[in-house]
């Protein structure tokens, strides 16, 4: 054996032992880097994990963060209730000609898939938990996916109703996964009796976030408002919004059924769920705050999106007011209307219009300070909008547009407005306010009112070193007296839909039952979700079940619910008359950053699906106008 | 030396940046379709850009509607590749009978093509007069199609030549509940605002809407001047 033999026969043993040396199933070890199916379904915890993913999917169209298809709170400003004050590369939503037939369009069956394979991997894989935990889960993700599907009906009309993990079996043939849509009515019905089934099976009791028996029923009692509105509004069109299959539209025969299923839901919760109105603070508009904000010491609140301090946000940071940001950038994006206020009545029942001008229009009314215009308005304004002359975090917040200096050389005043915030005028008094506002500036509002509803009142959480947790309301008892009332207005029974709203109305400042089967109408119920409901991602919803968003977003800049007004306050400086000398007056006109008349099409009321979808699936029919 | 490697590096990158693309780019679209909504032979006012056809193109992967944007003299365009299209209407898009047929369009040039569609009102014999700061129009509607059942009549004044209902200084209207008999001419008369007066001319249109459908048929806008 030569040197190199040997070398060669050295070799090939290192190499055959390569592959001998090991054990038998050297090839078949359990990864290190991949959990496998069966690992997932028989560890509480693991199950625990896919459930917190899904909840933190659950969508709204604005709540208080971004991404895609959960949440955008960009868009409250795109519903007249605010308009948008922020950086001006967002200005597109106060010039938005229409609203895109893609607008609030939503496909979500990514979500539909996770929560289907969760319960085949629950039914067939779950081998070493009990039962009852089973049966729980089960409830829990069953719950998620109603309620995505009551965001993709209220959103598309019918929809393909998928409840099974559909699986391509290479065939070459395709149509057993394409599924039709259900008609719009089965969509509903399928939640109602999805809640029905789970309810008692969810346990979590006391917990509001995660769903429980009365979350569920809360759906329930949602969900079926919005078709029996659906079902009695959409038929009393002049030309009622229907496909030929039913995919949209609901017959009016369902109607009342509809109204009842709904009624009884919220009534299970307001009689026997535990929760009650928050009434903790005697000051009725920090009560009305705290009632959406606070997360302690709250039994209003029936389900929640919390957040922690390993999971914060940036909506403070946003919107906070102007004067009052914690940090160098930011501030005011989501500004409220003058439109959004004036709707907030005063509390002797009488219209909320304000009252800025004698009664003849020839001259301002004159206020000692600013906040008097607001006097004896509903405290819900309070709890939801920053208007001048109040405070936030303990400190005021300053809005001043500007001056109004008497000229007696015109015999009228010229109008002073600062190019600083801040500024004062050569009185050495305030020109124009620390928060504004300003006619033209970014991060600064435009209408002269700023959100305090969601708006973090921890210290620094308008910073983005430390942000905000505040939590983002799904359901409350709040909305639940509201959906209880109309339902009750609606089937007639007005002495009850009085009994329903009384709690809210005397909460808000009225005295206790300001309402009675007489005095209650259609507009007083619905103009109090409007109130009670701001900012909650309710408004725009409730004018499309309604059937009245096209009356009212008709595109005409005549038309005063079209138009986002401002209110700009100014201090009167006219020497030598006490009587207007230092006081108050406020100028409304059409907010100046905001362009476009909102119009909203009958196209609207069912978004459009997009085309990719019926290319996949050619049996999927377009909604109407598309 | 070292300099110019650099200056050698950065015209190569520049180079290269300028030419690759070219070869794998296609070219434009170079062909117009044009035409023009009609009945009889005769265009119809709409809304800009608020009625739409779609084209469709069968035959690739990607299928998806071109949007054709109908302008509201009722002519529409499109630059297009040679190749046969549909043209189709969007239902209850415009204020004309819903049909589902469409028209085979085949592209080989410049092509002309109008769209008939079946109107369900007609605006004629619009004729207006001013005095005095006020505006009056008469006008006659002509019932087409059987179905169409009449919401209401609109007397429109814009600063521009782009006046329907949602771009307009000023709007009158009249619901089919006060029109008895549409074999009389219509009267409708508004204020017109004193800015407009004060610019010396304005545009003004007559519109009809039917229930159920999503936009209005428009006459011609007409330019008024102030005496």
């Amino acid at each position: 054996m030569n040197r190199k033999q040997f070398i060669n026969t050295l070799g090939s043993f290192a190499v055959f032992s390569i592959f001998a040396g090991c054990k038998k199933d050297w090839l078949d070890r359990e990864p290190h880097t991949i959990i496998l199916d069966e690992q997932v379904w028989n560890d509480p915890q693991e199950i625990l994990g896919i459930l917190a993913n899904l909840y933190g999917r659950l969508t709204t169209d604005t709540g208080l963060v971004t991404g895609d298809n959960v949440a955008n709170w960009f868009n409250a400003t795109d519903y007249m209730d605010a308009m948008w004050s922020g950086q001006s590369n967002e200005d597109w939503r106060n010039n938005l000609p229409n609203y895109g037939f893609d607008y609030w369009r939503l496909w979500i069956y990514g979500y539909i898939r996770d929560v289907n394979l969760a319960l085949e991997g629950l039914k067939t894989k779950s081998k070493e938990l009990d039962d009852s935990q089973i049966e729980q889960f089960n409830a829990e993700f069953r719950f998620l996916r109603a309620y995505q599907y009551f965001e993709l009906v209220k959103r598309m009309g019918g929809v393909p109703l998928v409840t099974e993990v559909l699986d391509y079996d290479f065939s070459g043939d395709p149509t057993p996964l394409q599924v039709p849509r259900s008609k719009e009515h089965e969509i509903y019905d399928f939640i109602a009796s999805e809640v029905d089934e789970i309810k008692e099976k969810l346990g979590n009791e006391g917990s509001n976030t995660r769903a429980n028996k009365y979350t569920a029923l809360a759906l329930k009692s949602r969900a079926l408002l919005y078709a029996a509105s659906i079902a009695k509004f959409n038929n009393e069109l002049s030309n009622p919004i229907t496909t030929s299959g039913g995919e949209v539209g609901i017959p009016a025969s369902m109607a009342e059924d509809y109204y009842e299923n709904s009624l009884a839901a919220s009534t299970e919760i307001i009689t026997k769920g535990g929760y009650e109105l928050y009434a903790n603070n005697p000051d009725l508009g920090e009560n009305f705050y705290e009632a959406v904000t606070t997360k302690s010491a709250n039994n209003e609140v029936l389900f929640a999106r919390d957040h922690s301090a390993k999971n914060k946000h940036f909506f403070s940071y946003d919107n906070i007011a102007r004067g009052i940001r914690e940090d160098n950038l930011g501030s005011s994006s989501i500004t409220p209307s003058l439109n959004l206020v004036e709707s907030y009545p005063y509390l002797d029942g009488s219209e909320g219009k304000l009252k800025l001008r004698t009664p003849d229009g020839s001259d301002y009314i004159y206020y000692d300070n600013l906040e008097e215009v607001f006097a004896n308005k509903d405290a819900r304004l309070y709890g939801t909008v920053i208007y001048p002359g109040t405070s936030f975090k303990g400190e005021n917040i300053e809005i001043q547009a500007g001056v109004k200096e008497w000229d007696s050389s015109i015999n009228d005043y010229n109008t002073v407005e600062g190019a600083q915030l801040g500024s004062t005028f050569k009185d050495g008094k305030i020109l124009t306010g620390t928060s504004g506002p300003q006619r033209s500036g970014q991060n600064v509002s435009n209408t002269g009112f700023y959100l305090r509803k969601y708006i973090d009142s921890t210290p620094l959480s308008s910073s983005r070193g430390v942000q905000s947790q505040m939590w983002w309301v799904w359901f409350r008892l709040g909305e639940i007296h509201l959906n209880a009332a109309e339902a009750a207005f609606e089937l007639n029974r007005k002495g009850d839909a009085a009994g329903f709203l009384n709690p809210l109305r005397e909460r808000a400042g009225y005295g206790s039952n300001s309402l009675d089967g007489s005095t209650i109408t259609r507009d007083i119920v619905r103009n109090e979700f409007r109130c009670e409901l701001a900012f909650e991602d309710h408004h725009l919803w409730d004018l499309r079940r309604w059937r009245t968003a096209h009356l009212k977003w008709t595109g005409s800049k005549s038309n005063e619910d079209d138009m986002v007004y401002a209110l700009y306050p100014y201090r009167v400086v006219k020497p030598g008359d006490a009587a207007r000398d230092g006081k108050y007056v406020f100028d409304k006109f059409v907010a100046p950053r905001f362009i476009a008349a909102r119009y909203f099409r009958m196209g609207n009321y069912y978004s459009s699906i997009a085309q990719s979808v019926r290319n996949n699936n050619p049996k999927i029919v377009k909604n109407p106008f598309h | 030396m070292k300099f110019n490697i650099y200056i050698i590096a950065l015209i190569l990158v520049a180079v290269t940046a300028i030419t690759s693309c070219e070869k794998d780019n296609y070219d434009p679209p170079k062909f117009e379709l044009t035409g023009h909504v009609v009945y009889k032979g005769q265009a119809l006012g709409v809304r800009t850009n608020g009625v739409q056809l779609e084209l469709w193109q069968h035959g690739y992967k990607l299928f998806t509607k071109i949007p054709v944007y109908v302008a509201q003299d009722g002519s529409f365009s499109a630059k297009l590749f040679s190749g046969d299209y549909k043209l189709t209407a969007i239902q209850g898009n415009g204020p004309w009978v819903t049909s589902t047929d469409s028209i085979d369009v085949h592209i080989d040039g410049n092509t002309e093509i109008d769209f008939p569609v079946t109107p369900y009102f007609l605006i004629q014999d619009e004729s207006y007069n001013l005095s005095n700061g006020i505006l009056n129009a008469q006008f006659s509607v002509k019932k087409i199609a059987d179905n169409g059942k009449l919401e209401k009549v609109v007397l429109l004044i814009g600063s521009t030549t782009i006046t329907d209902n949602i771009n307009n200084e000023a709007i009158a209207s009249k619901g089919a509940s006060a029109i008895s008999d549409l074999n009389q001419p219509i009267d409708l008369q508004m204020n017109v605002p004193s800015g407009l007066l004060e610019k010396g001319y304005f545009f003004v249109r007559v519109g009809v809407k039917t229930v159920g459908s999503a936009e209005l048929l428009y006459s011609e806008s007409k330019k008024i001047n102030v005496q």
